[in-house]
């Protein structure tokens, strides 16, 4: 069946048919990130910008390797997939390693690797099998019960690491796939009023450092050589960057230590510093280019499987964003969400090109039409 | 679209709504990131002056710079107060998040350091936040570079190198030059340098008078640091001046000699020159080392020097009053030949002198003459030299107590020396509207004996004895006394204050006797040589003493505690024949002037005839 001509000829057609100015935008992000991280380690190229660029090749090849894949084969074992990750979850506490006070790596052939980042994408992946398999027109309640279940289950386990942030992707990443696949918008407006009213219960599950970051967010003066310390020294570096910024490797928050984590969550705040408003600019450009992108792709599938899958990746894509950005804009609480291609971190690159690899896959064989299984 | 609100999916047309949800999600995206574009131009534009404010009060940090003081010279222009380069440590309650936290992390760092976190709090939270609180003063080079190596766990704290004064003379100089000490609460106000906290002020001596000369003015620099507070670059700078040096009157050497002779005595020298009025020996025994203040000194070596009955700690040259004794003498007489007394004119010692007084059972006080047995007939010339009481008994008793006083006052007397120490005394030259406003009570005649002999209510200071018998054998001249070489004090006084220059041969002519011929009072400590010295003893006494030990025998000064025996004075000039000098010595409760006080003047007038005959100033030009 697989002989190797047949091999070659797909794999070249399949290279052929990927779309490039998406390709272009996710490397040229790279890139972004490679030039922040070089003049975080102040000109020393063989620390952070060295290790940034062996993940994102490592992140390619995960890429091209889920091109090649076989949609239909990947359909197959979507649930397969999300599984083993949600069994990488609930090992972490057996087996994963503790640092500032978060268990959320485990380690693997010697790689540090935080599952939490790719279950944002294989919830997607299961999401979108299942919704492309259920009857639509079901009016029964119990078709919501097990995506709600998929959807709760690595929630509740990285909120135990404890993730705050990484979850909230996940949950946010999981509803816009219910409303993408067309739920009733009442269950929207019933879920917001739940959370509404549940939230006096869920702060009581809160860590202290998470109530106090929530706290400082609505007032970073209340503490501010504490977690206000962070929000605050962002903002001037952001503020003091002005239209133009500092210049290249001039950024004085950054190079004198006054940013904190300036290497992976608060990166952006850096470029902001550096190359001021034009640069911050020309970098939400970029993303909103790399998510208009993915959505006209996403909608060129002619399955819902794909789409939906499409569609998830793109979202999830777009919340690691805007969480990030407001986040060190002072828009939103710090949650710790790394900005996606330029903050150094491993296993936040793979699993974000593994995600795109899927939506590339996906309109690779856009045309392809996959039956409805039970699920 | 009734049927599809009871569907859990919206499923009528899956193609548009899939597009139409999508579409939805695009305009949601789209708006949030107008918010973010939105909010990163509120940031970067609009607040753009007030967060580069931040910025920069995050990385640039001010800070003062210590001025070197002034230094001090000697006559012959020996430094004797430098600065030395020192270690210290500061912190600055601004920068750091935890003054505690970083206090305790210092103190691991250093154990064997006397660091009393509680005394650092309190000055810390008692200054404003941006000033730097000295932690310690002087750090060895090893525990110097630990800091600087560890600088990232102390946060707010930083190293610096900073001046220590040093003086370079000792215990010598001690009381003269005095010596500097953290600036205090009420000094603040007026210094400038109290913005540095580990800036230092003069507290005693000369150090305090001419503080605001030496002190110089502080400079400041402003230091791009990270957010750990170590220091990137400098920007710019505003250096510090030092201040003006200070030339003193006084040379190191003789004044050294003066502090030997006088060590294991409580007492004092002061060396004259009777020509110009220039100090060149001011010195107080016993002493202490300035240089302990340069470090933070125990409260236990401050107690000591505090309770010490030797006084270590008091400028017994200008700071202690003593009544002026016997040396008073030639002044009295001066008064009495300006009162038209004849100096050949005789009285008779029989050894006391009866004044009427209707209070005493016998009708009468007596006074007596120190030599029980009276001197016999005596002038002017023998009563001075033999010291005779009886004489000047009666000679006070005709010219009264306001002719001694003024002239005592035209001499300098009762009057402060130098106008800049601020520890200096002025004494006491009583007279009738003095004791009616101090003492608000009539003169008595007996006071005027008392004070024709230097007792009573009479105080001096060695400082005024010596400056007045120098106006006295400068011919009667007016002298502008200096101990400073300043502008302040250079006025020459072209003034004579002798009522006849006859009076200072006849004075002189006693004084010279009283010293080198035999039967004076200070023969035992004349000079045999080319050059002489003359001059009168003293012996003030510090109790009353009884008409019944009188009778019984007047007790040795040995056999008294030390606190009763009687002060002994000296004061004295040479070479008798081309005066330069007048010295004043004064030993405490030394028992009398004779045996205490005149063989130290003698030999510092032997010192002075044989080196320093013509002391001179060295002029200082560059420094």
């Amino acid at each position: 069946m697989f002989n190797q001509n047949n091999l070659y000829s797909s794999a070249f057609a399949k290279l052929q048919s990927i779309n490039y100015p998406l390709l272009g935008l996710i490397i040229s992000l790279f890139f972004v990130g490679l030039a922040a991280l070089y003049s975080i380690s102040n000109g020393d190229f063989n620390s952070w910008p060295l290790k940034h660029s062996q993940r994102f090749i490592l992140g390619l090849i995960i890429f091209f390797l889920v091109i090649f894949f076989d949609l239909r084969l990947i359909f197959g074992y979507a649930y397969v997939i999300f599984f083993l990750s949600i069994i990488s979850l609930v090992i972490i506490p057996f087996f994963g390693i503790e640092s500032n006070g978060a268990t959320r790596w485990i380690n693997i052939a010697g790689i540090s690797l935080q599952p939490s980042e790719f279950v944002k994408y294989t919830l997607i992946l299961a999401l979108a099998k299942y919704f492309h398999s259920i009857n639509n027109d079901s009016s029964f309640i119990k078709t919501l019960i097990i995506p709600l279940i998929i959807t709760i289950v690595p929630v509740l386990l990285v909120i135990t690491q404890p993730d705050l942030g990484t979850a909230l992707i996940i949950l946010l990443g999981g509803i816009s796939l219910f409303w993408i696949s067309g739920l009733n918008y009442k269950y929207f407006i019933l879920g917001v009023f739940s959370i509404l009213c549940s939230l006096p219960v869920l702060w009581q599950y809160l860590k202290d450092y998470q109530k106090d970051r929530v706290l400082t967010f609505f007032n970073p003066e209340r503490d501010p050589l504490g977690n206000g310390y962070h929000i605050m020294q962002s903002k001037i570096a952001l503020g003091s960057g002005g239209i133009f910024g500092k210049g290249y490797m001039e950024g004085t928050q950054s190079h004198l230590n006054f940013l904190p984590e300036m290497q992976t969550d608060f990166i952006f705040t850096m470029l902001g510093e550096e190359f001021g408003f034009i640069g911050t600019l020309l970098l939400l450009l970029m993303y909103a280019a790399l998510i208009m992108i993915s959505i006209r792709l996403a909608l060129k599938s002619r399955s819902l499987f794909s789409k939906y899958l499409s569609l998830g990746v793109c979202n999830v894509f777009f919340i690691y964003v805007f969480v990030n950005i407001g986040m060190v804009t002072g828009l939103l609480p710090v949650v710790g969400v790394p900005l996606p291609f330029i903050s150094y971190g491993g296993s936040s690159m793979l699993a974000v090109m593994f995600g795109f690899g899927l939506l590339m896959n996906c309109y690779i064989n856009r045309n392809i039409i996959i039956e409805k299984t039970n699920y | 679209m009734k049927k599809s609100s009871k569907l859990i999916f919206q499923k009528y047309d899956t193609e548009n709504l899939i597009n139409r949800r999508a579409a939805l999600v695009t305009i949601a995206k789209a708006g949030v990131f107008s918010v973010l574009v939105g909010r990163l131009a509120y940031l970067q534009i609009a607040e753009n002056s007030n967060y580069k404010k931040l910025s920069d009060k995050n990385r640039i940090t001010h800070r003062f710079l210590e001025p070197e003081r002034g230094i001090i010279f000697d006559l012959q222009g020996r430094p004797m107060a430098i600065n030395k380069q020192k270690y210290e440590i500061i912190i600055i309650k601004e920068e750091t998040r935890d003054v505690e936290k970083s206090l305790v992390n210092l103190k691991s760092l250093l154990p064997h350091a006397n660091i009393d976190i509680e005394k650092i709090l309190k000055e810390v939270n008692s200054r404003n936040k941006f000033i730097p609180v000295g932690i310690i003063d002087d750090l060895t080079w090893e525990d110097f570079s630990k800091i600087n190596v560890n600088i990232h766990k102390l946060e707010g704290i930083y190293p610096q190198i900073g001046f220590k004064r040093y003086y370079t003379q000792g215990e010598s100089h001690s009381h003269l030059i005095g010596y500097v000490s953290p600036i205090s609460k009420n000094e603040g106000e007026s210094n400038p340098l109290s913005k540095l906290s580990t800036a230092k002020a003069g507290k005693i001596g000369v150090e305090k008078a001419k503080d605001a000369i030496l002190r110089g003015k502080l400079g400041n620099k402003n230091i791009e640091v990270n957010a750990s507070g170590r220091e990137i670059r400098e920007l710019d700078r505003v250096n510090s001046v030092q201040g003006n040096y200070i030339q003193l009157t006084i040379d190191s050497e003789l004044q050294k000699f003066c502090y030997e002779r006088l060590k294991g005595l409580s007492g004092s020298v002061s060396v004259i020159n009777v020509k110009n009025g220039d100090f060149y020996a001011l010195a107080s025994s016993p002493s202490y080392d300035p240089n302990i203040f340069s470090k933070s000194i125990s409260n236990e070596t401050w107690e000591n020097l505090l309770s010490d009955k030797y006084k270590p700690l008091i400028n017994k040259s200008i700071s202690n009053q003593y009544p002026p004794g016997s040396t008073i003498k030639p002044f009295v007489a001066l008064a009495a030949l300006e009162s038209g007394v004849n100096h050949k004119e005789t009285f008779f010692c029989d050894g006391k002198h009866l004044i009427e007084d209707t209070s005493l059972e016998s009708g009468y006080k007596t006074f007596h003459c120190w030599k029980k047995e009276g001197h016999g007939n005596v002038d002017m010339t023998k009563a001075i030299k033999v010291s005779c009481d009886v004489y000047f008994y009666q000679i006070a008793r005709r010219i009264g107590i306001n002719k001694i006083a003024e002239v005592c006052k035209r001499y300098g007397l009762g009057e402060k020396v130098f106008k800049s120490l601020y520890e200096e005394k002025s004494g006491v030259v009583p007279n009738k509207q003095w004791k009616l406003e101090n003492l608000g009570s009539r003169w008595m005649v007996g006071e005027t004996l008392s004070a024709g002999i230097g007792q009573g209510y009479f105080l001096t200071t060695a400082a005024q004895l010596s400056l007045a018998l120098a106006q006295l054998i400068n011919n009667g001249m007016r002298l502008s006394p200096k101990l400073i070489y300043d502008n302040e004090t250079s006025n020459i006084y072209n003034e004579r204050i002798i009522a006849d220059p006859k009076y200072l041969k006849i004075i002189k002519n006693a004084l010279d006797e009283a010293t080198n011929a035999p039967g004076g009072t200070s023969y035992r400590s004349r000079i045999i040589g080319k050059y002489k010295m003359a001059g009168k003893t003293g012996t003030s006494q510090v109790r009353a003493i009884s008409i019944k030990e009188r009778e019984e025998g007047l007790i040795k000064n040995k056999d008294l505690p030390w606190e009763k025996r009687d002060h002994g004075l000296f004061i004295g000039y040479g070479p008798t024949t081309d005066p330069k000098y007048a010295v004043s010595v004064i030993v405490e409760h030394g028992g009398s002037g004779s045996g205490s006080a005149a063989p130290i003047a003698s030999d510092i007038f032997k010192y002075l005839f044989e080196k320093k005959l013509n002391l001179k100033r060295n002029e200082i030009f560059n420094v």
